[in-house]
Order: structure tokens, then C-alpha cells, then sequence
């Protein structure tokens, strides 16, 4: 095993376990919306969510980090260079997200000053770590950056799935500078605010997903190089083409001039096509493959990806993407429950993959299967598929009472909070988190067993 | 745009993706396990789809241009499974593989 790969378990870990931070915020964000007064005035809402959405942000970008560094030297055949930065950066990174956990739990919030901004929350949302925490980000970012380019120089070797991992790393450090800039003109600030959220998350993550799952598809389903570039590159054509201009549908109601209506809605309408392509891509593969394969969770994670990616993004998405109707729709459980459909579809299900193809590698493991991941399946995949039609029949009752009825007042506001089925909603929403998190124990104990398990059966002795 | 018609208009546009999905999904199982049925099953998911376009267009407030994009969808969304399924086809034979 290389070392890269090495430091790509240790991110792992780390991803896994900022994971269970996420869903232990998150069902704590859940139980404000039974419980309004909760810990009032001792841990609010605000901070829970904070929370919760920037763990999600943060383990996820541990999880494309390990990725990269598992396949980077299997790629190019060359321990990745630089190690003992990827080394360190990762213990940096570690530690920052730690003491901004331990400040945001703990200080939360200070007074509207330079001190604040810098030590305790800069402001943004959903990058509200203080600004020395974003500024060593970006260093490690950069030396992720280093540590591809500087690898592939040392290789001689450039492959198409480099090549974009390359180009993609651009906009991955330059996207998120505009974490640090703020403008007075909130329809101004918003505008570049959005830059960060949908192309860097959305946009520049998307390729980077593409390029790991690019690699895995080879790696577990042995899929031609030919064929994972040429979807490669459809999919990199697709961001640019549609993913990029889709960002209107961000600029419907912040102030923005009018044209951005039809372009917003225009380019998102179009966003379901590529996807149902990829539907027909792992119904394909699957078939090619008789569902045969020597890594069943790395199989059905991948594929499930594939479908999870078109419902999220792509239905939940088109329901509440043209103006008409996003007019009543955005800011509610709505967009809460395609939000959660699309990035467990697009990001998360993907990173399962890779978990279960680097523990198999790790371990050594001929052929993983059991019956602890498919607990582990079953409770996320119910447990998400759950809470999103909740937070739907939720987000329905808001725009329908508060929105469209309420006319978006105060009065309009509350009376659709207490809506009993915006009510209902938020129980059922909390219930399918708990059998999600439930799922999230399962997947830990089969990450960490998984391997002995398969290897105690292995030594059994047949029956005579 | 009405209550009614927000929460109406709102469903049959998420159905429509469905229907086009079903459509996509079923004609691929049924051409990977060489099934005729699932993909005549997915053919009336294509039907339903463009049904719904329809009622979209005659039915909900949305403005003309909305609906001429739906419809168009609704075209497009009949090509997409037949031609990634041929080009699929194409490259995994070029490479020996096949489903």
C-alpha cells in the first residue's frame, strides 16, 4: 500500500467520524422544530445548524481529499510527492476543524467586530468558520492542490481523468476565496455569496465526484478507461453548459435583474436530462456485470447513486426549480428536502462507494459482502428517502399556507408552522432521522468489522 | 397563480420527471435483461410523461414559454434512452464487453 494511501484512510476516518457529528446536529436541528425552546438561550437553533451544514460541508470534502489520494498513485503508478505536507496538512486540517467545533459549540457568537470575524464566526453562511479556520483551509487546499500537480509532473503521466481532476482543482481553490469577500449591498453580496455556494459545491464538487467515481467504476465494476472519460468529459460539457447558468435559479428573488428568471429556469429545467443518462449508464453496467462483482456495498452504493442523483436532483429539483413556482416554494422545508435529496444522492452516495472499495483494498479481503451493510444500506437510504418526503409535506404546507395563502407574512409565517401538516411533517422528518442515524451506527460497525468478519468465516472449516 | 394550482402544478412537474425516469429506468432493465415487456412497460411511461406535459400546458398557469420547454423536454426525454442505450452499446462492444 502506498502511503498516500495510507493518509487516504486516516482522511476517511476523519470524514466518517464528522459524519456522525453532522447527523447528531442534525437531529438535534430536527428536535428545535418540536421543541421551540429548547436549550433557549444555552445552545440555539442557529449554532445547531451551523453545525450541521458545515460538518456536511467539511467531511465530505475529507472524503473527495482521501479519494484522491487512495487513487493518485494507483493512476499514475507514483507515490504521490510531497507526503510529508499531505501528512501534515491533514493533521492541520484536523485541528482546525476541531477547535472551530469546540468555539462554535462552546463561544458560538461575539459581538459584530474584527475580533469576531476572525476567532469566533466570520458571518457567511454555511462558511461561518472565523477567518484565520477559512484561511487554513485554503492552505490546505493548496497543498492538496500541490500535492496532484506536483505528482503528475514527477509521473510523466497525464491520463483524461487527470487531466480534469487538474483543471478542476482551479476552481476548487479559487471558488472558495470568495468565502473571505463581503459587500455591503446585500443583493450585491448575495450574488458572489452564491458564486461559492452553487459552483463551488455544487459545480467544481461535481466534477471532482465525477473524476473519483470515474475511478471507481473502473476499479470495482472494471469499466474501460475509454468509456469512464468519455462520460467524463459529457459531464464536464454539462456543468459548463447547463450547471454553471443554472445558478440562476439562485438569483430568482436577491435583487437580481429580471433576465435571470428565464436563464435560471431555463438552464435548471435542463439539469434532469444528463441525469436520466446516468440512470441508464448503471442500469447498463449493472447488467454487463449480472450484479456480479467482488465488492457488493462499492456495487450497490454506486448504483444507487446513479438513481438517488435523478430523484434528488433531478424530480425534487424540476418541482420547485421554475420561477412560477420557486416564487412560493424557496426558503421552505421544501428546499430542505431537495437539498438533503440531492447532496445524499449526488455526494454522499458516491463517498460510500469509495469507503467500501478502500476498506476492501485495505484489508486485503478477496470479497466483501455480510449483512451488516446491507443494514447500513437499508436504514440511510429509508432514513433519507424518509426524512425528505417529510420535510416535502412540510415544506408543502409552508408554501401552500404560509406562501401562497398567508401571502409570505409574519401571520402567514406562523400559521403554516402550525399547520398540522407541517406538524407531522417535522415528526415524521425527526423519526426517519433517527432510523438514518441508526444507519449510520450500522455502517460504522461494518467499516470497522466488516473485514474480520469476512475473514473468521473464511477460516471456518467446510462441513465434512 | 392560485393555491390550488401552486401545489398542482408543482406536483405534476415533479411527475413528469418521474414518469421520464420510469421511462429511461424500465427501458434499460428491460433491454439489459431482454425483456420486451418492461421496455413496452417503459414505452406507456413515455406515454404518461408526455400526457402529463400535456395537461401541464393546458392545465396550469405556467407561462407559454414554461410550457414549450416541458413539451420540448417531454421530446427529448423520448431519445435519451435509445440513444444512450446504442452508444453504450457501441463502446462497451469496441472493448468486449457487452450486456
Amino acid at each position: 500500500m502506498y502511503r498516500s494511501q495510507k493518509l487516504s484512510l486516516r482522511y476517511y476516518a476523519a470524514a466518517v467520524t464528522l459524519f456522525g457529528v453532522m447527523i447528531v446536529f442534525g437531529l438535534l436541528s430536527a428536535l428545535y422544530y418540536l421543541y421551540p425552546s429548547m436549550l433557549f438561550n444555552v445552545f440555539d437553533f442557529s449554532t445547531s445548524k451551523i453545525m450541521h451544514i458545515d460538518t456536511l460541508v467539511i467531511w465530505l470534502l475529507m472524503a473527495f481529499f482521501g479519494a484522491v489520494y487512495w487513487y493518485l498513485p494507483q493512476e499514475l503508478g507514483h507515490e504521490v510527492v510531497g507526503m510529508w505536507l499531505a501528512e501534515l496538512t491533514f493533521w492541520v486540517f484536523c485541528a482546525v476543524v476541531a477547535v472551530v467545533a469546540v468555539v462554535f459549540i462552546f463561544v458560538q457568537y461575539g459581538p459584530a467586530g474584527n475580533f469576531t470575524l476572525w476567532f469566533i464566526n466570520q458571518g457567511r453562511k454555511y462558511v461561518e468558520a472565523p477567518r484565520w479556520a477559512t484561511i487554513g483551509v485554503v492552505l490546505v487546499m493548496l497543498a492538496f492542490a500541490y500535492n496532484v500537480v506536483a505528482t503528475c509532473r514527477k509521473a510523466h503521466k497525464m491520463t483524461g481523468i487527470m487531466w480534469v481532476l487538474v483543471l478542476d482543482l482551479i476552481p476548487l481553490v479559487g471558488v472558495y476565496l470568495d468565502a473571505f469577500s463581503y459587500d455591503r449591498n446585500m443583493s450585491t453580496d448575495l450574488y458572489w455569496w452564491w458564486w461559492l455556494v452553487h459552483m463551488w459545491v455544487e459545480s467544481t464538487w461535481e466534477v471532482l465526484i465525477g473524476c473519483v467515481m470515474a475511478l471507481v467504476l473502473m476499479d470495482v465494476m472494471g469499466t474501460s478507461r475509454r468509456i469512464v472519460e468519455a462520460w467524463l468529459y459529457i459531464e464536464v460539457m454539462l456543468v459548463l453548459g447547463a450547471g454553471i447558468l443554472g445558478l440562476g435559479h439562485h438569483y430568482f428573488w436577491i435583487g437580481t435583474p429580471q433576465y435571470w428568471l428565464s436563464i435560471g429556469g431555463f438552464f435548471s429545467a435542463l439539469e434532469p436530462l444528463p441525469l436520466l443518462g446516468m440512470v441508464i449508464h448503471a442500469v447498463y453496467d449493472a447488467g454487463a456485470h449480472r450484479l456480479r462483482t467482488t465488492n457488493r456495498p462499492a456495487f450497490f452504493w454506486i448504483t444507487t447513486e446513479a438513481f438517488l442523483n435523478f430523484i434528488g436532483a433531478g424530480i425534487w429539483g424540476f418541482m420547485m426549480t421554475l420561477p412560477q413556482i420557486n416564487l412560493f416554494t424557496h426558503g421552505t422545508q421544501w428546499t430542505v428536502s431537495h437539498g438533503h435529496f440531492a447532496f445524499y444522492g449526488a455526494y454522499v452516495c458516491g463517498v460510500m462507494a469509495v469507503f467500501y472499495v478502500a476498506k476492501q483494498k485495505a484489508s486485503g479481503v478477496a470479497y466483501l459482502d455480510g449483512s451488516a451493510w446491507k443494514w447500513a444500506y437499508g436504514l440511510l437510504n429509508i432514513g433519507m428517502v424518509g426524512m425528505v418526503m417529510a420535510l416535502l409535506v412540510a415544506g408543502m404546507a409552508q408554501a401552500f399556507f404560509g406562501r401562497a395563502i398567508g401571502g409570505s407574512t409574519l401571520e402567514g409565517f406562523t400559521t403554516a408552522s402550525q399547520n398540522p401538516w407541517f406538524v407531522s411533517g417535522m415528526y415524521a422528518r425527526m423519526l426517519f432521522g433517527v432510523m438514518f442515524a441508526a444507519g449510520y451506527v450500522a455502517l460504522v460497525y461494518d467499516l470497522l468489522t466488516s473485514a474480520r468478519r469476512v475473514a473468521a468465516h473464511a477460516m471456518q472449516p467446510e462441513p465434512a | 397563480m392560485t393555491p390550488r394550482a401552486l401545489l398542482e402544478t408543482a406536483v405534476l412537474l415533479g411527475l413528469f420527471v418521474l414518469a421520464g425516469g420510469g421511462y429511461g429506468g424500465l427501458y434499460s432493465i428491460g433491454r439489459s435483461a431482454a425483456r420486451p415487456s418492461l421496455v413496452r412497460a417503459a414505452r406507456v411511461c413515455w406515454v404518461v410523461a408526455f400526457a402529463i406535459a400535456l395537461v401541464i400546458t393546458y392545465a396550469t398557469p405556467l407561462d407559454a414559454g414554461w410550457k414549450l420547454l416541458i413539451l420540448a423536454s417531454a421530446l427529448v426525454y423520448a431519445v435519451i434512452p435509445p440513444v444512450t442505450w446504442r452508444y453504450l452499446e457501441r463502446t462497451h462492444s469496441d472493448q468486449g464487453l457487452g450486456s
